[in-house]
């Protein structure tokens, strides 16, 4: 038998505690706030240092003329603002961000959830089939860009070998400005087609098979059953791809960087993060930089508020 | 405060912190503080910034380990990009309050910044401290790094553009074994070329974004033309417009073209004819499956800009490790080590006397293309401020020229855009730190 040498009586058997008077409300209520705090500051310290604080340096930024090699910065109020709501290129800028963010979320997210249907069922080679459609998303952007840059090349790629078998010429993807960038977006929808794919995989894989059972004992069609059965109980994952798509969407520059550079003509697939580079690290406009990563913020802080703000009435209804 | 009064701050303050997560990567450090001074006292190691330009990794570490064992004193090479910008970006970082290298390698377009803000330091004094030749180098060269009396770098991996031609295309249009001389001549050869060798283009040129402003450079400069006269504008001359119409009825008849990629279209006998640096010379002649020649590129000179990248030194470190780096700096580019690190790359060595250095005679007896880029380097000129001293002056130039190429667009107008937009930079940018 073990034994306590300390307390010198046979473990197991000591007396239980007396139980403790229940804890007034207040002090359950300090304990709480005890425990909340240690599990909330340390997180708090990191989002302060390393989100927040830069979010609020940038915004000071973006108020002055910083050259970025330069230990000095000159404030000039909303000159930076002025320019870039008065730029053509500026709107030029804005427009490729939308049609590129626009195209990428539902591209990847209709894509991806076909997908996750088709692998969902029991078909042959199918974990094979599931890996293959995730790996490039753990690949680096810059490498899927450089591979992609022979699969588009006009002259030698994949693309033009495969219209060219059926009659049809290449179009110039890096000459056209509106090629060029359905060119990055089919890149960039390649990319990250796993990640919406594994997360809509998880979704159907979650979902209530009693009702899938009594759909079909209810002889529903497919189309019936997708619709009345599956969409709805996908919802929650849907508005989640939705945020993270979008904001990451928002942010494609290795892409970007590799193919085009942001060309052709100039800003042919400039989007407003390759416009930050472009403004803080080529033209050396740190200030001007800031202030279209401020633009940018905004824009998604309103973004990210609608769609919570959807998705909260969603769960109400 | 109530539950539901809580709702909308904790619905704003989880929405800011997703927006906020996403332009983290965006955010600037912050402007810097000027306490960037290392401490002195004898230098026993010295850091090395480089993003090893024409895959010259082994070489320089070889010339640095020769340093090591010459100077004792050890030197930590850093890949600080995979080209010439991502090691400014590297080095503005490092200027924001990160750990300065003693030499950082800067292109002829990213050096002028660094000194216009003092980033990095003048080397004039240096040269007196080390002993250091600065007229053996070889002046186009130097020159390029001048700025007010001061010079803030020093030639490295040099290059210039070279005019690459498939022999064997040249030689079925019934072509001379030559570049041409003059731009009119090419102009005159270029339907040869086309009607000989059918499906190709007689020649390639690299985009806009791969530097189609710097062999656009040369091509006006043989017109008579200029992107700038000092911190004047000079794109709507009558000489530069001249030229841009030139390069544009060279495309729209087809005998340029403008590629992402020419040097894969050259390469695979797609095109007779490529204006490329001579930093390409060794990947080019070993990929190609035929011959190349190469030659001048077209006159009167001078048709030709100087290009590359340089070695400077930080201002904010100690005058020890300064003058350590100025002597790093000139064993790396000494007339020996120049041709050692020429002959690996392609580059241009950098010292006037390398021409006649025992390993330079026979290494050109079999590398008679290399001998044209060491000849052309006599007609080379320093390049427009327009393009390498204005922030973004070569993106800018590169864009105007695929409007006018590709996108087809009125040469007038777009280079009226250029003047404007390039005095606008100068007046708002450069003119005040002046």
């Amino acid at each position: 038998m073990a034994t306590d040498l300390a307390a010198g009586a046979p473990t197991g058997t000591a007396p239980a505690p007396s139980p403790r008077p229940p804890a007034r409300p207040r002090e359950r209520r300090g304990r709480g706030l005890l425990v909340a705090g240690a599990f909330l500051v340390p997180n708090l310290v990191l989002l302060g240092v390393f989100t927040y604080r830069p979010l609020i340096d940038n915004i000071r930024l973006s108020f002055t003329d910083w050259n970025i090699s330069s230990p000095t910065a000159t404030y000039i109020g909303f000159d930076n603002y002025v320019e870039w709501f008065t730029s053509s290129a500026s709107h030029a800028v804005l427009w490729n961000t939308v049609v590129f963010t626009v195209a990428a979320v539902i591209g990847s997210m209709v894509l991806g959830l076909a997908l996750a249907l088709l692998l969902d069922r029991k078909l042959f080679g199918r974990d094979a089939v599931r890996s293959l459609v995730f790996a490039p998303f753990v690949v680096a952007g810059a490498a899927v860009g450089v591979a992609f840059q022979f699969v588009f090349d006009p002259t030698f790629g994949l693309v033009q070998d495969l219209l060219g078998r059926i009659g049809v010429e290449s179009p110039a993807f890096y000459q056209d400005p509106d090629w060029a960038l359905f060119m990055v977006t089919v890149t960039y929808i390649w990319k990250n087609l796993g990640y919406t794919f594994v997360i809509y995989l998880a979704a159907l894989q979650g979902r209530r098979a009693e009702l899938d059972e009594a759909a079909e004992i209810d002889a529903a069609s497919t189309w019936t059953r997708f619709r009345k059965v599956t969409w709805p109980q996908l919802r929650p994952a849907t508005f989640f791809l939705l945020i993270t798509v979008l904001l990451n969407s928002f942010q494609v520059f290795d892409i970007i960087d590799t193919m085009t550079r942001g060309g052709p003509l100039g800003n042919g697939t400039t989007t407003m993060v390759y416009q930050v580079y472009q403004e803080t690290f080529v033209n050396q406009r740190a200030g001007f930089g800031a202030t279209v990563a401020t633009i940018m913020f905004v824009i998604l802080l309103v973004i990210t508020l609608l769609q919570v703000r959807v998705m909260e009435r969603g769960q109400q209804r | 405060m109530t539950a539901s009064g809580r709702r909308p701050l904790l619905r704003l303050t989880g929405a800011a912190t997703i927006a906020a997560l996403a332009l983290t990567g965006c955010a600037g450090s912050g402007s810097a503080d000027d306490s960037g001074e290392s401490g002195g006292g004898p230098v026993e190691s010295l850091t090395f910034w480089s993003n090893h330009p024409g895959e010259s990794k082994a070489i320089e570490t070889e010339l640095l380990e020769a340093f090591e064992a010459e100077s004792g004193i050890e030197v930590n090479l850093v890949t600080a990009g995979k080209n010439y910008e991502e090691v400014a970006q590297k080095f503005n970082a490092a200027l924001s309050g990160g750990e300065l290298p003693d030499v950082v390698v800067a292109s002829d377009v990213t050096w002028f910044n660094f000194a216009l803000t003092d980033a990095v330091t003048p080397m004039d004094e240096l040269w007196s401290t080390v002993d250091v030749d600065s007229e053996g180098y070889v002046d186009s060269l130097r020159e390029d790094y001048a700025f007010e009396d001061e010079h803030y770098a020093m030639p490295y991996a040099r290059s210039t553009p070279l005019f690459y031609y498939n022999k064997a295309m040249w030689s079925a249009a019934g072509l001379p074994d030559r570049g041409p001389e003059t731009w009119d001549e090419w102009a005159e050869w270029a339907p040869k070329l086309a009607a000989a060798n059918s499906g190709i283009a007689p020649m390639v040129l690299p985009d806009g974004s791969n530097y189609l402003d710097w062999y656009f450079q040369g091509m006006v400069w043989t017109f008579g033309g200029s992107f700038s006269d000092d911190w004047d504008m000079t794109f709507t001359s009558d000489e530069t417009i001249e030229a841009g119409k030139f390069l544009q009825d060279q495309y729209r008849q087809q005998h340029i073209a403008v590629s992402n990629d020419a040097n894969n279209q050259f390469g695979a006998g797609q095109a007779a004819a490529l204006m490329q640096s001579t930093g390409s010379l060794k990947g080019l002649t070993s990929a190609a499956q035929f011959d190349i020649g190469t030659a001048f590129l077209p006159g009167p000179p001078p048709g030709c800009p100087t290009g590359g990248a340089g070695l400077a030194i930080p201002e904010r470190i100690s005058d020890e490790r300064k003058e350590a780096a100025m002597e790093l700096i000139a064993f790396l580019t000494n007339t020996e080590n120049t041709v050692k690190f020429s002959q690996a790359t392609g580059y241009m060595p950098v010292q006037k006397d390398a021409v006649d250095h025992p390993d330079m005679k026979p290494f050109l007896d079999e590398n008679p293309n290399f001998r044209t880029a060491l000849e052309q380097l006599d007609v080379t000129s320093s390049q427009d401020y327009a393009r390498v001293l204005l922030p973004g002056g070569g993106a800018r130039i590169g864009a105007g020229l695929d409007r006018i190429t590709i996108g087809g667009e009125d040469v007038e107008t777009v280079f009226e855009q250029l003047d404007e937009e390039s005095t606008t930079v100068y007046e708002r940018d450069i003119e005040p730190k002046l």
